[in-house]
């Protein structure tokens, strides 16, 4: 840590000395060990050692950021002349800035020492554990992976914050096969930072495998009709992330697009929402401690019994609109759960799906969605029937947010995000 | 331009082995209604190596690009090679041997100063600021990217190769007749550095009148009806059609995960109509937006045809793939950054036009989609894939009508290709898109108007 800290100082000393008003400088090293699997056989050990640098002069307003990955002084003099003429060239901006000094502090998460045999160890038995406990999956890829990484921020108004961890993590993409026939492929992403338990117990693994298993044998599903559906924890956190993508971010925020523009402190979903970024949440993995603009993170709700709380914005965001920033930028969504188990919101639909994986084009900006469900599964009269193949699902997400009916009291922890099941109504199902 | 401090390591390799030097450049530049919220230059270089032993690889890589780097990074490679071979024990035999050779740069490696990116782009921005002031949104998003490598391998062809690619995104929104918001964006640019391609911002001003022309279309468009339908693809769409939905099937390493590839070699997957090439680096006579020419193995590049006729006749493989399938590899190895090892990709893929004409296409259908853009793609191993439709118009009795909003149509890529009936004579490709597996990777995809039947998504 000592030698990136007299990089970020040097870095800042430099482009203040080139004609930096304002700057900032993040500075990172770092070591990752990844294995790989593919077909079902281990095919690579792969060692990186990682280093970068991003830095962010302000000049008359203007801004201009130079991210790289040497280190050395030749390099970033280069990248210091190239960030002051980047921001020569700019357009000035008054919304630009650097993070005050508030609390400036070090932070240490996650298991920093690694220990490779038994990592490798943990995976030949999850490779052996899928083969044994479900037979037809095949891990199409399996990328497992130590990273070790020290993480310095600087700005010139002397806030200075850094971060030592370390940590595991699984991405895995499977499907079951019988035959020539095979489900679907879905995929898997969890973070840990202990090898105390199998790995194949992470999170909704289990699920997941056995459910592919039953995919084998899908059905279209039979014309159109608007029903529930039931969106599983592996697909809520990338519906979440997409809605708050289009509705709450700078870039929406900014234009002036987004339908919850004007939302803030107004119901825009379901009293039974409750969502939440919680970086620093004990089930969270390394979670962030600081954001890229050099502001301490904190825990942050977002939606509350359904009542739109906090925009996701970044400080420039914030400076361009006059609304808050958000209190972190982390993608660790929390649902508040409900007290409804997943058996009875199941026994509650009617005609709808249970909505596994969603492939669909990227919703428009003012929430109209549609896509394939993928990995999903019929529900008639209260009960999960066949697995489905060639359906599509279609709605707005402004809509959804509202019609949500049902949140299970379950939920389920991959280290990144904690989440349950929940159930909306008035989704537009269509099969062939 | 790199300077080659990799060769002389050559006389040292054990086992296969393949040393890579590699610069990747990103260059962003975007403004959102005049403000510049995105002004980046972005370098990664370094130098990997891979090692094979005994069927299992070892891979290492660091940013430094000195001798002594290169010599730890060489050994760790090694090490790790050794400790994946002891610990797997799949004794397989050495890879197929590629020949040899030396493929030198093509291409003058430059580079281009921040400020043409953010005076071109406050240009087209100022541009349609006066011109259409009813706009919701305007974003200009300027992206160059590229990648240079040098490249020395135990056995194969040793390479210098760069790929610089440069575009122009127009975003633009606009308020709808029901009160919502649409929007619709084009790619411009391709193969080359920015001040080659971009000289005049004079030259986009058509484009950006007609994306504009296009958008008050959409504004006025109404949501499709979902269901299995008829329809033509515009050319635009045939390429991913062409990517998406047959081409990661076909990726030697997915077939191997089990995808519905596996099962289809040398049967009737397609319509007799349907021919479609991986091409390396010339098409038709002429050369791709994405030559590439040794891959990241040293494998010297060359097409491979994946369907003929409507028979599926082959896959891409890397080495150790073409080893398992008896097949020949053609150079489909690719990696993105320096620390990347390199994957099975695609790189110009493409549907071979037809005889038909776009207008006797649009004629013959009695109720259904003509379908102009799509943003984005994802496919299965299963072959289902889905594509998001940003723009396109209803066909009723043979004649185009009103604009349709935002959909996504689906279908089973080998049961979709049997019912393609027509494919026009032209062709259109593109290289904007970056296809995502593990790494992102710049491909080139294209083909023909395509006339077929999907799932669309709508109410």
């Amino acid at each position: 840590m000592k030698a990136n800290k007299e990089i970020a100082a040097y870095t800042l000393d430099a482009l203040k000395k080139a004609g930096a008003d304002h700057a900032q400088c993040i500075v990172s090293s770092g070591k990752v060990d990844e294995f790989n699997v593919d077909g079902g056989e281990f095919s690579l050990l792969r060692t990186l050692f990682n280093s970068s640098i991003t830095m962010k002069a302000l000049k008359d307003g203007k801004k201009g950021v130079i991210s790289a990955n040497k280190l050395d002084k030749e390099s970033i003099d280069n990248a210091v002349k190239q960030c002051i003429s980047a921001a020569e060239s700019s357009v000035s901006d008054e919304a630009e800035s650097i993070a005050p000094k508030i609390k400036n502090d070090n932070f240490v998460s996650g298991a920093l020492s690694p220990d490779r045999d038994k990592f490798f160890d943990r995976l030949q038995e999850y490779v052996a554990d899928v083969k044994n406990d479900y037979p037809k999956i095949i891990l199409e890829q399996l990328v497992s992976k130590y990273v070790h990484s020290e993480i310095i921020f600087m700005n010139t108004n002397r806030a200075e914050f850094t971060y030592t961890y370390g940590n595991y993590d699984l991405s895995s993409m499977f499907s079951a096969h019988e035959g020539e026939k095979s489900s679907s492929f879905n995929g898997y992403y969890a973070k840990f930072d202990s090898l105390d338990k199998k790995l194949i117990d992470i999170g909704m693994q289990r699920t997941l495998f056995a459910e592919s298993e039953q995919q084998i044998d899908t059905k279209p599903c039979a014309g159109k009709f608007v029903g529930k559906v039931i969106i599983t924890p592996a697909c809520l956190a990338d519906i979440l992330l997409i809605s708050f993508g289009n509705f709450i971010s700078d870039s929406t925020i900014i234009d002036g697009t987004s339908p919850w523009k004007s939302m803030l402190g107004k119901q825009v979903a379901s009293d039974k929402l409750s969502v939440y970024t919680k970086p620093l949440d004990e089930q969270v993995v390394c979670g962030e401690r600081f954001t890229g603009e050099g502001f301490m993170s904190e825990n942050m709700e977002i939606i509350k019994d359904g009542v739109l709380k906090s925009f996701m914005l970044s400080n420039y965001g914030s400076r361009k609109t006059g609304f808050p920033r958000a209190l972190n930028s982390s993608r660790n969504l929390f649902v508040q759960p409900g007290d409804t188990s997943l058996n009875d919101l199941v026994k509650s639909v009617d005609r709808g799906i249970l909505l596994n994986r969603f492939s669909g084009g990227h919703p428009s900006t003012n929430g109209d969605f549609s896509g394939v469900a993928k990995n999903s599964f019929f529900i008639e009269n209260g009960q999960i029937t066949n697995a489905l193949s060639e359906t599509m699902i279609s709605g707005n997400l402004v809509d959804m947010f509202k019609n949500i009916t049902g949140i299970s009291c379950e939920t389920i922890s991959d280290g990144v995000t904690v989440l349950p099941y929940i159930l909306v109504d008035g989704i537009t199902i269509s099969g062939r | 331009m790199l300077e080659d401090r990799i060769s002389i390591f050559k006389a040292s390799f054990q086992e296969h082995t393949e040393l890579r030097a590699q610069v990747n450049t990103r260059r962003q530049v975007t403004l959102l209604n005049g403000n510049l919220v995105n002004n980046l230059r972005s370098d990664e270089s370094g130098v990997s190596a891979r090692v094979y032993k005994g069927g299992v690889y070892g891979f290492a890589s660091g940013a430094e690009y000195t001798d002594e780097r290169i010599k730890a990074v060489l050994a760790a490679a090694e090490e790790n090679a050794k400790f994946m071979d002891m610990r797997i024990k799949k004794n397989k035999p050495r890879l197929p041997l590629v020949g040899t050779g030396k493929k030198e740069l093509l291409h003058d490696v430059k580079d281009v100063e921040q400020k043409v990116y953010i005076n071109y782009a406050k240009e087209l921005d100022a541009y349609i600021s006066e011109r259409y002031p009813n706009l919701a949104s305007r974003t200009i998003a300027v992206r160059a990217d590229s990648m240079e490598k040098l490249l020395v391998v135990s056995d194969g062809f040793d390479s210098h190769s760069l790929m610089p690619r440069s575009f122009v995104y127009i975003f633009l929104s606009a308020e709808a007749n029901d009160g919502t918001t649409v929007e619709l964006f084009k790619p411009i640019g391709g193969f080359g550095y920015f001040n080659e391609i971009f000289t005049n911002p004079d030259a986009l001003y058509e484009d950006i009148d007609k994306l504009y022309t296009k958008l008050m279309k959409k504004a006025e468009g109404v949501y499709c009806e979902a269901g299995y339908k008829d329809v033509v693809m515009h050319p635009n769409l045939a390429g991913i059609l062409a990517h998406e939905a047959v081409g990661h099937t076909v990726e030697a390493d997915l077939v191997l995960g089990g995808s519905v590839a596996a099962h289809n070699l040398g049967k009737q997957v397609a319509s007799e109509l349907v021919t479609m090439v991986d091409f390396a680096h010339t098409a038709l006579g002429e050369t791709v937006h994405l030559p590439v020419y040794v891959d990241d193995e040293g494998t010297p590049a060359e097409d491979a045809v994946l369907i003929k006729d409507g028979i599926l006749t082959g896959y891409m493989n890397n080495r150790e793939t073409a080893q398992h399938f008896e097949m020949k590899p053609q150079g489909n190895a690719r990696a993105y950054l320096f620390s990347d090892e390199p994957l099975i990709r695609m790189r110009n893929t493409a549907i071979l036009p037809g005889k038909d004409k776009l207008e006797d296409m649009i004629a013959s259908i009695e109720d259904g989609y003509y379908l102009t853009e799509t943003n984005n793609g994802q496919a299965d191993t299963t072959g289902e894939f889905m594509f998001g439709i940003s723009m396109g118009y209803e066909i009723k009795n043979g004649k185009l009508g009103r604009a349709i909003r935002d959909t996504t149509i689906s279908g089973v890529a080998f049961e979709m290709l049997k019912t393609v009936d027509m494919l026009s004579d032209d062709m259109v490709w593109s290289c904007s898109g970056m296809c995502g597996k593990k790494q992102p990777m710049p491909v080139g995809m294209g083909g023909p108007a395509v006339k077929c039947k999907v799932n669309i998504g709508g109410r």
